[in-house]
């Protein structure tokens, strides 16, 4: 067992998790959708992202981009958030909590693609 | 070859997830604890409120306190944020600026670099391996000639020389193994621009492996190697190597030569020569003993070559324990003048110091001519730096190693049918090799000679090309002078190729034929108005036959009248 798979494959698991709890619930209801689960969800992304730099096979690069997009989207989810309440100042309204949740969605496929990845590699390993 | 980015990524792992950590841990803080509006109102920061004051506060741009004036518990908060997040940002521009620093990743930014600018040219150079004195005459003889040539050198102090050169053509450099095959696929060797390949170490092993890497990889481009021993030469050679160039056989060669057949001599010091100035036949003494100081690479080259002309030799060597000694060496130190004395100095006609320090050359040259100032005096220069002193010595000749072999590369570069020229002219009888020198001397003049090359093709002899179409062409009529065909130009053929054949100064009414390559000697302007006969369809016309073509469109249209060119021509 090595430190490091153990850190990378919590991250990305992590990463999976957390936007996969944001994600659940109604799509136009605010009371299912927590601002901090999707906070802690770009966090963890972001690590994620980070951890994965740097490894020049195939499917590091795979892992990055996967990783990348994850990124892409909660962070725009972040932003029409932030906008929505910030600039416009009103509460927040149905359709924009479904633009989120949805970017969010997209986000948890990525995030999925990187799971699955590092399942298959773990597996291709231990053959 | 990993890229740059990534590599910086990398190496920024730690610092870059310490920032983000910092700043969600800040920005939660920030959220958590709950703050007062003007109206002393409770307010919690929201998620965008926090990440913009941690922004500004991270960077030390310090805003103020946004978007209400902080409670004291925010304070605290802030408080503790702030050397976090200073310190986490110096941390990574600190981790950052270490890699920029870092000689491996600078060593992979001039490599990118360099890789760039080979992939972007866009005309034909020369692969130089090896920056000694011999690469940097060649270098800045190619850019002179307005060649590119990309430089491959291990040596840091070669290449610091190369940063700041001031060539008309600035050449493109690396510095790394040369006998590294990646490095040589760097440097462009599969480049459809590359002409050459000129390795140029200082070891015959290193030459060698660059020969075979070469040869391995693109065996299409010439490839022109310096060694120092006759085993490695003939090693290269059967690599494949187009060209061998040893500078102490070399230069005893000439020497035997000049001895020998002078005639022969000078021919392949005008061909082979410097470019910048005539070498005049030098006086050499009549038959008799010559002393060799220095059994080394150059003394042993000296030796064979001239044993092999039938002089009477006598060696002085210092050390007991050198290897195959010819009968009757000297042992002692050539500096002395009883060991001179010893080998016979006051017999003697020449003496040639070869070893291989430059102050002991010349010392020993100096006692020479105190004990017999008619010697002919022959020094080996070692050291380009040593120029000056043996300049001012007043030797009768002086070996330099590096100009010997970068001018007869340069040669065999611009004319590549030289080096078959020279090998069958080598075994020229004196008779024939003296009426091949005033010959050349006849087109040349005073003005060392011009050699080039023509082939006959499209690119290079359109109007000869399209005229053998229909008619034959003879070499003489060829040579005459493009302005009154009466005159010749001062040039002669001194080779020709033709596929696989050598014709060696072919007859003046040897035919042309399409494909042929043929090798020129005579002066610059020569050069030139041959060029414009073999483009230029009206003065090839009126060189052939004498008749002056019309050059506009509306003359030849009115020469074409019956009655009008009855009149006018």
């Amino acid at each position: 067992m090595r430190t490091e798979k153990v850190v990378f494959a919590f991250f990305i698991v992590l990463a999976l998790t957390l936007n996969f709890s944001f994600f659940l619930g109604d799509f136009s209801n605010p009371a299912h959708h927590d601002a901090y689960e999707l906070f802690a969800a770009i966090v963890v992304s972001l690590i994620a992202t980070v951890l994965k730099f740097g490894d020049r096979t195939h499917l590091g690069s795979v892992f990055l981009a996967t990783s990348l997009v994850a990124d892409l989207q909660l962070i725009c989810a972040a932003l029409v958030w932030g906008i929505n309440s910030q600039v416009v100042g009103a509460a927040l309204d149905e359709n924009s909590l479904a633009t989120i949740v949805s970017l969010s969605g997209g986000a948890l496929l990525a995030n999925f693609v990187s799971v699955a990845l590092l399942v298959a590699e773990t597996i291709y390993l231990r053959r | 070859m990993p890229n740059l980015i990534y590599l910086l990524l990398r190496r920024l792992r730690v610092p870059l997830i310490m920032l983000i950590l910092v700043y969600a841990v800040s920005i939660t803080g920030y959220i958590l604890i709950p703050g007062e509006d003007d109206n002393r109102d409770p307010y919690q920061m929201t998620f965008f409120d926090a990440f913009y004051f941690v922004s500004f506060m991270g960077t030390t741009i310090g805003f103020g306190e946004i978007p209400y004036e902080f409670t004291q518990s925010q304070r605290y908060w802030t408080l503790v944020c702030l050397y976090a997040t200073v310190i986490s940002w110096l941390y990574s521009i600190g981790s950052m600026l270490s890699i920029f620093q870092d000689p491996a990743f600078r060593q992979q930014t001039k490599l990118n670099r360099f890789k760039r600018s080979v992939g972007n040219i866009r005309q034909p150079f020369y692969l130089v391996c090896g920056y000694g004195e011999t690469g940097r005459k060649l270098v800045g003889d190619l850019a002179n000639d307005g060649i590119l040539s990309v430089v491959i050198d291990s040596g840091e102090i070669p290449i610091n020389e190369l940063e700041v050169n001031d060539l008309p053509i600035s050449p493109l450099w690396l510095k790394a193994d040369a006998s590294d095959a990646q490095v040589l696929e760097i440097a462009g060797i599969n480049h459809r621009c590359c002409q050459g390949i000129i390795s140029l170490a200082n070891d015959d092993r290193v030459n060698l492996t660059i020969a075979i890497v070469g040869q391995l990889i693109n065996n299409n481009v010439r490839l022109i190697t310096r060694a120092d021993t006759k085993e490695a030469a003939s090693n290269i050679l059967s690599f494949g190597a187009n060209e061998v160039i040893n500078p102490f056989e070399t230069f005893a060669s000439r020497l035997a030569l000049a001895l020998h057949s002078p005639g022969l001599h000078l021919v392949t010091e005008w061909t082979t020569g410097p470019r910048d100035k005539k070498v005049d036949e030098f006086a050499l003494p009549v038959k008799g003993k010559w002393i060799i100081c220095g059994f080394g690479d150059f003394g042993r080259a000296a030796y064979r070559y001239l044993d092999e002309v039938g002089e009477s030799l006598c060696v002085i060597c210092s050390h007991r324990q050198e290897r195959d000694v010819p009968a009757g060496t000297i042992i002692g130190r050539p500096t002395e003048a009883a060991t001179l004395k010893k080998a016979g100095i006051d017999d003697a006609v020449g003496i040639i110091a070869g070893t291989g320090n430059d102050p002991d050359n010349l010392s020993v040259l100096m006692t020479a001519y105190e004990l017999n100032p008619n010697l002919f005096r022959i020094a080996h220069q070692n050291e380009d730096k040593h120029k000056p002193i043996f300049d001012a010595a007043n030797l009768d000749l002086v070996m330099q190693r590096g100009n010997l072999i970068s001018d007869k590369i340069f040669a065999l570069l611009r004319t590549p049918l030289l080096g078959d020229f020279l090998r069958i002219v080598g075994r020229f009888k004196k008779d024939r090799a003296n009426e091949l020198a005033s010959r050349m001397i006849g087109v040349m003049g005073d003005d060392y000679p011009e050699l080039w090359e023509i082939s006959i093709t499209n690119e290079e002899a359109p109007a000869i090309v399209e005229r053998l179409n229909s008619s034959i062409i003879r070499l003489n009529d060829v040579l005459r002078h493009p302005d009154d065909r009466e005159r010749r130009v001062d040039a002669m053929v001194m080779f020709l190729k033709r596929g696989e054949g050598n014709v060696i100064l072919p007859e003046g009414t040897r035919k042309i034929k399409i494909g042929d390559r043929f090798l020129l000697c005579g002066n610059k302007i020569a050069k030139h108005k041959l060029q414009i006969t073999a483009r230029n369809t009206s003065y090839l016309e009126y060189v052939l036959t004498g008749r002056r073509l019309p050059d506009s469109w509306v003359w030849r249209k009115l020469m074409e009248n019956k009655r009008f060119s009855d009149r006018f021509s």
